[in-house]
């Protein structure tokens, strides 16, 4: 088989059982791509070879024999390194942690991908802690946007959202506090789903913020992320976070289901007044919106909270929590994390008690007010980036990227959020929207996702490698 | 805040080695602190009634 690097990890799943492909085949294939091109773009912290081989060909054994582990047998799938995977470090892509011992046992996450029949590849580059980034006083070097390695691809999942689009591995775990799944999906031009707050478990992640952190699904396609997300949901009474009634299953089924009929709510303010969006931002946005009227949504402007007061309350809440888990380090060794990441953190060290109590309180109006929007609407469109990515060694465009953004909203009500392609600029640079909705209802949030993905093929879309 | 209101601050928050070695990140730190504390503050009309934990009603 010929371009086995784009090939989904569905259709990957489906040739493998149908011995069609050999998960050996696949493995090699894609481990050559990553030794061919990631010295260009630094995806992988560390790329675990031998260990990947060993279990692509005992899944093409078990596949040999009928026994498929789950949906994604014998299917590579790429870790953001701060998520835990068995016998390797788990470094956070700092110095903090560069010579960590070995994780006794996998994250809850990776069992369960390794239990659907996933082969693990590596260990993805991230923001330090994913929060300081992208950093070039680090040491490991920050990972580059395949569609122009110049540009920011991201973060702070950003070597899985580059791994993706560099066709590295079929899908990838990302984790999001402010943005951090949706910021590489959409610098980079693949699919990223924050899920809402506890229905994927934390348990085994390196936490930002414990009552923002999330872990997503990030893949090249829709249906590929339905297929990771109904693996990776579910109750885990280990995380105080879980939530044990949460619906789960297959969110698959009515991703073909079409819009005809659905009510879609249009945040413009976000993009139009809170933070006026770059022209071909705002273009595609209003493509997806016509597209989806075409078929048969019903479109209406929606008004939530300003966006910059729901990105006060995240950053008082993320700053103040994540102080309380480098405050020890941050007073010891400020020398070892690098200059982003050690000015971030800092500053939960200069928030009083009470300021986090009122952006809690303050958080609790926001969800009501973006649960009030979503009782109006099945979901909301509106912007993830104002700009199409940033040059990367440009400390001040960087800087400006994680202002001019609308996914904090999401981390700080906990409703589940998508972010996607809409094209690609002049320049031939990502762009994209992010779809929200209801709580627990990712199967609309996926069902619109793969309706614009269809009408305007943002799955074909490849960087010029 | 001031320069002093920041040392005095860093000093109670333990961060002595940081001030001696990073005293700009220090300042920005609390520069971006205060930013954004000074505008929840401002937004701010909830009743101090009003319950702040759990941090999100998650509806089934």
């Amino acid at each position: 088989m010929s371009d086995l690097h784009w090939m989904s990890a569905s259709a990957a799943a489906a040739a493998i059982a149908k011995h069609e492909l050999s998960p050996v085949e696949l493995t090699k294939a894609l481990l050559a791509r990553i030794a061919r091109l990631d010295p260009r773009f630094n995806a992988f912290i560390r790329v675990e070879a031998d260990a990947a081989l060993k279990d692509a060909t005992a899944a093409e054994a078990e596949a040999a024999q009928g026994r498929l582990r789950g949906p994604l047998h014998g299917v590579p799938v790429g870790i953001k390194d701060i998520i835990d995977v068995a016998g390797l470090p788990t470094t956070c892509h700092s110095k903090v942690l560069a010579d960590a011992a070995p994780a006794n046992a996998d994250a809850e996450c990776v069992t369960r991908l390794r239990a659907a029949g996933a082969i693990v590849l590596g260990k993805l580059s991230t923001h330090e802690f994913a929060i300081g980034g992208p950093s070039l006083d680090l040491p490991w070097p920050p990972a580059r946007n395949p569609y122009n390695r110049d540009h920011h691809p991201g973060g702070s999942s950003s070597g899985s959202g580059v791994g993706l689009a560099a066709g590295f591995f079929p899908m990838a775990l990302g984790t999001d506090t402010g943005g951090s799944v949706r910021n590489p999906a959409s610098a980079c031009a693949i699919v990223g789903l924050k899920p809402t707050y506890g229905l994927v478990s934390r348990r085994g992640v390196f936490p930002l913020a414990f009552t923002l952190d999330h872990v997503g699904p990030m893949t090249r396609t829709v249906a590929d992320n339905a297929v990771m997300l109904a693996v990776l949901a579910g109750y885990d009474p280990l995380d105080p976070g879980s939530v044990a009634s949460a619906r789960s299953g297959s969110y698959a089924r009515s991703l073909e289901s079409g819009v005809r009929g659905l009510r879609i709510g249009f945040v413009r303010h976000f993009h139009e007044v809170d933070l006026p969006a770059d022209p071909e931002i705002a273009a595609g946005l209003e493509r997806v919106a016509k597209t989806l009227a075409s078929e048969g949504a019903e479109v209406i402007d929606v008004k939530l909270p300003p966006l910059e007061d729901f990105a006060a309350v995240n950053r008082v809440i993320l700053q103040s929590e994540a102080w309380s888990i480098h405050a020890e380090w941050l007073k010891e060794r400020p020398g070892d994390y690098g200059r982003l990441a050690r000015r971030r953190l800092m500053s939960g060290a200069f928030i009083a008690a009470g300021d986090y109590v009122l952006a809690s309180r303050r958080r609790s109006e926001m969800n009501a007010a973006v649960d009030a929007a979503l009782r109006e609407v099945d979901i909301l469109l509106c912007a993830s980036a104002m700009d199409p990515p940033c040059k990367i060694e440009d400390p001040a465009a960087v800087e400006r990227t994680y202002m001019r953004q609308a996914r904090t909203p999401f981390n700080v009500t906990g409703h589940p959020a998508l972010a996607m392609a809409t094209g690609l600029s002049r320049d031939g640079l990502p762009l994209a929207a992010q779809f929200v909705g209801r709580y627990f209802d990712e199967a609309t949030v996926l069902r619109v996702a793969r309706s614009w993905e269809r009408a305007a093929g943002t799955d074909a879309l490849h960087p010029p490698l | 805040m001031n320069e002093k209101t920041i040392e005095v601050l860093a000093r109670c928050a333990g961060l002595e080695k940081a001030l001696k070695e990073f005293p700009d990140d220090v300042a920005a730190a609390a520069s971006s602190a205060g930013k954004v504390t000074d505008h929840v503050r401002a937004t701010s009309v909830a009743p101090p009634s009003l319950e702040p934990w759990p941090p999100m009603v998650v509806r089934t």
